[in-house]
């Protein structure tokens, strides 16, 4: 019969030994692979980025302006990136999602990139800056850029329900593809991402 | 054992001796706590005389960015960040408070044990629901004023903003479902009027009933400013609507702000319909809420003015005794500090604990006697009638030999220091700024609130460590003897006395007052002169050169109105144009 009340005895000094314990956890670090998704939370991560401009360029190429462009140019066409729009609730690096959409384009070998407007002003002030330094034979000339066929542009939108310690985040990129010479939109292309985060109201 | 007439003399000598010593160890305690408080405060000190830098290393030096404290760390700083318009600094620090205030949604049950034993400061400061509008607003502004600073990044700076707008607006939408809001009172008028008269003396306790923070009408406000600002006119209508709704519906009232806050908001709510076009049956109803004359083409100016500290969150000290002639516990308060405080202390006791209702006074004369009745006044009883038996038991009165010392948190009654704000533009008096928050009132709203679970939990806090302190004196036989076991109560009583603090901690840089003046003027540079006015008949000047562009220009200034008339920080200004 005494087991037991050493037992009861002894429980409440494990629970505070192992409340102490939890609280003298110390900083971990590990390395994953940037393929593999960590999410701490239900805000768009890197994962979103790269699963969204995989599915949207898919689409993108699967649309007849490719074919259509190299029937009638015979040339691959160049795309330009105008603007995408944050109109979400989350801080979104709006950066990182254009480079891993360009990537994959370039990745599939079937459309070109024109560089933005702040990069072609470096690049120009390089090119002057050649026509004075540089040797004659390693000298580029000024007006030979290719001009863009196609703009790209789009939002990232969201939605959010959120009920106790349960929400909802729904995430909707649309991108659009316009014909610089005509305005037409020879593509639209959506992606939805849909999250649920649950979080306790107690812990230890 | 029979004690000796001459032995029980002697123990009631060492008694008084020692409740002597038990009342100088508190009174140390509480000249120690004011040393602290003074220590805390310092920043804002430092800020006022314009030492924002000195300001931010006594942050430093006083919260940790890893601690219990890390809240108030970065609120702190992001703070004085935006005051030397590093905008950039401070927005990290907002991030860092925004994702902290997000993870406190899991209560830690480890510290909240801890907390049963050692009181609210050993714990994580968790914020108030004010704060997370609060942060938004003032990151949106951040990323408005660097976008001013780059206009390479002008558009994702300026989508930023309008983040924090959205992630404010999911906020209030979770707040005034869980709280109601602020609604169109659906019963009858006289009704509620005769009520309204009638409440404070038929139900004067439920006057602490409606004080609630429910929605933030000011953050709705300049939600829809910003919006506006930036061509959502779409979302700049439903935040000018939700804020005009709440003002008209009680937030003005509750805040004790002018009935203008619901006119510029109707305004402001006007000039986007008929900017956006086909709300013509809208716009019909509105004509009796809005001014015309403010119905023009003309780009806005909004000024933002935050005047002055929010107010201290100081400590209060009761002394909780057991009374066995009436078989009660009784809390009687040490008021502390400078004459104003412990009038202030006494009046927060008075209105908020003292037996002074009806019920308590009956209680009290039937519990005790007439004296009772009149020391109500001053004085909380716990009547424990038949449970005092078993308080004895578990060793309750006992404990409370040397009594036990109760800290719980109180304000200082707002005073009312600016008498006007003067708005003047190229020369000439253009309009008055008027008050469209008062995060004074919100904090004592807010500490008023809170006060009984406060002193609730303060007061099981004390009980359980008292009576946890007298049953280890049992264990250790050490209550055996006459002279160590007096000496070892004593000195528990002390150690308890001296944990026992209240949680004083709040984000401290708030100002105290938020003034709002929307002025229609043609685009170009224009001198704005903001002329405040104190009730002491001083003047504080604000100049800025303004310059005015598109449809929506904002000019934040901060005001501190306890700054040296000499002092470089009377003002800290930023200007906020977009085209």
């Amino acid at each position: 019969m005494k087991k037991p009340s050493n037992i009861i005895k002894l429980t409440p000094i494990l629970i505070a030994c192992s409340l102490v314990l939890t609280g003298c956890k110390t900083t971990e670090v590990r390395r994953v692979d940037a393929n593999q998704e960590v999410a701490l939370s239900d805000k768009w991560n890197g994962k979103d980025s790269q699963l969204v401009s995989e599915a949207m360029i898919n689409d993108m190429l699967s649309f007849p302006w490719v074919r259509d462009h190299l029937a009638k140019e015979g040339t691959r066409p160049a795309i330009i990136i105008q603007s995408v729009r944050n109109k979400s609730h989350q801080h979104i690096a709006v950066d990182t999602f254009l480079n891993d959409l360009k990537r994959s384009i370039l990745r599939s070998g079937q459309a070109d990139f024109v560089a933005s407007a702040d990069l072609r002003g470096e690049i120009r002030n390089e090119r002057k800056d050649q026509e004075l330094n540089a040797s004659l034979e390693t000298q580029n000339e000024m007006g030979q850029e290719q001009g863009a066929d196609y703009a790209l542009s789009g939002t990232i939108n969201s939605f959010v329900d959120e009920q106790g310690g349960s929400r909802v985040t729904f995430y909707q990129v649309d991108l659009r593809l316009i014909d610089m010479t005509t305005n037409r939109e020879v593509w639209n292309g959506q992606k939805k991402i849909q999250k649920v985060q649950e979080r306790s109201s107690y812990g230890f | 054992m029979k004690l000796s007439a001459k032995d029980a003399s002697l123990n009631s000598i060492t008694t008084q001796v020692l409740k002597f010593f038990l009342l100088l160890a508190t009174l140390t305690c509480l000249s120690a706590c004011n040393v602290t408080h003074f220590e805390k405060n310092n920043a804002i000190s430092l800020a006022q005389k314009g030492e924002l830098t000195s300001a931010r290393t006594a942050i430093k030096r006083h919260y940790s960015s890893q601690g219990k404290n890390r809240l108030l760390y970065h609120l702190e700083l992001a703070t004085y960040f935006q005051l030397e318009k590093d905008y950039q600094q401070s927005n990290k620090h907002l991030t860092h408070a925004k994702d902290l205030l997000e993870s406190f949604y899991t209560v830690s049950l480890s510290e909240t044990a801890l907390s049963q034993f050692s009181g609210p400061t050993y714990t994580t400061f968790h914020g108030q629901k004010y704060y997370r509008p609060l942060l938004h607003v003032m990151k949106a502004l951040n990323y408005n004023a660097l976008a001013i600073a780059q206009p390479e990044n002008r558009p994702a700076l300026q989508d930023s903003a309008l983040v924090e707008m959205r992630q404010l607006n999911l906020y209030l939408e979770a707040l005034t479902d869980e709280t109601g809001g602020y609604n169109p009172s659906v019963n009858d008028k006289l009704t509620n009027q005769i009520y309204a008269i009638l409440k404070p003396i038929l139900a004067p306790k439920a006057l602490l009933s409606n004080i609630d923070y429910r929605d933030d009408a000011f953050a709705h406000y300049l939600s829809g400013v910003i919006n506006e600002q930036n061509g959502e006119l779409d979302s700049a209508r439903l935040q000018y609507q939700r804020a005009a709704s709440a003002y008209e519906n009680g937030f003005a009232e509750q805040y004790q702000l002018p009935p203008d806050t619901t006119k510029q908001a109707y305004n402001n709510l006007a000039r986007v319909m008929t900017k956006s076009g086909g709300y013509e049956i809208e716009l019909e109803r509105l004509k009796g809420k809005i001014d015309p004359q403010q119905q023009n083409h003309l780009s806005q100016l909004t000024v933002i003015q935050n005047i002055g500290v929010a107010p201290q969150r100081k400590q209060f000290n009761l002394v909780l005794t057991a009374d066995h002639d009436s078989k009660a516990l009784v809390m009687t308060p040490i008021p502390f500090g400078t004459h104003a405080e412990r009038q202030a202390q006494i009046q927060w006791f008075q209105m908020l604990f003292a037996d002074t209702s009806i019920f308590d006074m009956i209680q009290n004369y039937t519990m005790g006697d007439g004296s009772d009745v009149a020391l109500g006044f001053v004085t909380k009883r716990l009547p424990l009638g038949g449970l005092w038996d078993n308080a004895k038991k578990v060793g309750l009165i006992d404990a409370l030999q040397y009594g036990a010392r109760i800290s719980v948190t109180y304000l200082a009654p707002p005073k009312e220091r600016i008498k006007s704000t003067e708005i003047w533009v190229n020369g000439q008096k253009h309009s008055q700024l008027h008050p469209f928050h008062s995060i004074e009132l919100l904090t004592v709203q807010n500490a008023l609130k809170n006060a009984n679970t406060e002193i609730q939990l303060a007061l099981t806090r004390e009980i359980v460590k008292a009576i946890s302190a007298q049953k280890l004196l049992q264990k250790t036989g050490l209550q055996q003897h006459e002279v160590f076991g007096r000496l070892a109560k004593f000195a528990t009583s002390a150690v308890n006395a001296v944990t026992a603090a209240a949680d004083t901690r709040q984000w401290q840089s708030l100002p105290a007052q938020i003034r709002v003046a929307q002025i229609p003027l043609p685009t170009g540079e224009h001198n704005i002169i903001i002329k405040t006015q104190l009730n002491s008949g001083r003047v504080i000047n604000q100049t800025e050169q303004v310059n005015v562009s598109g449809q929506m220009s904002l000019w934040q200034t901060r005001t501190f109105i306890d700054a040296p008339p000499q002092s470089k920080s009377s003002t800290s200004s930023s200007i906020f144009n977009l085209d």
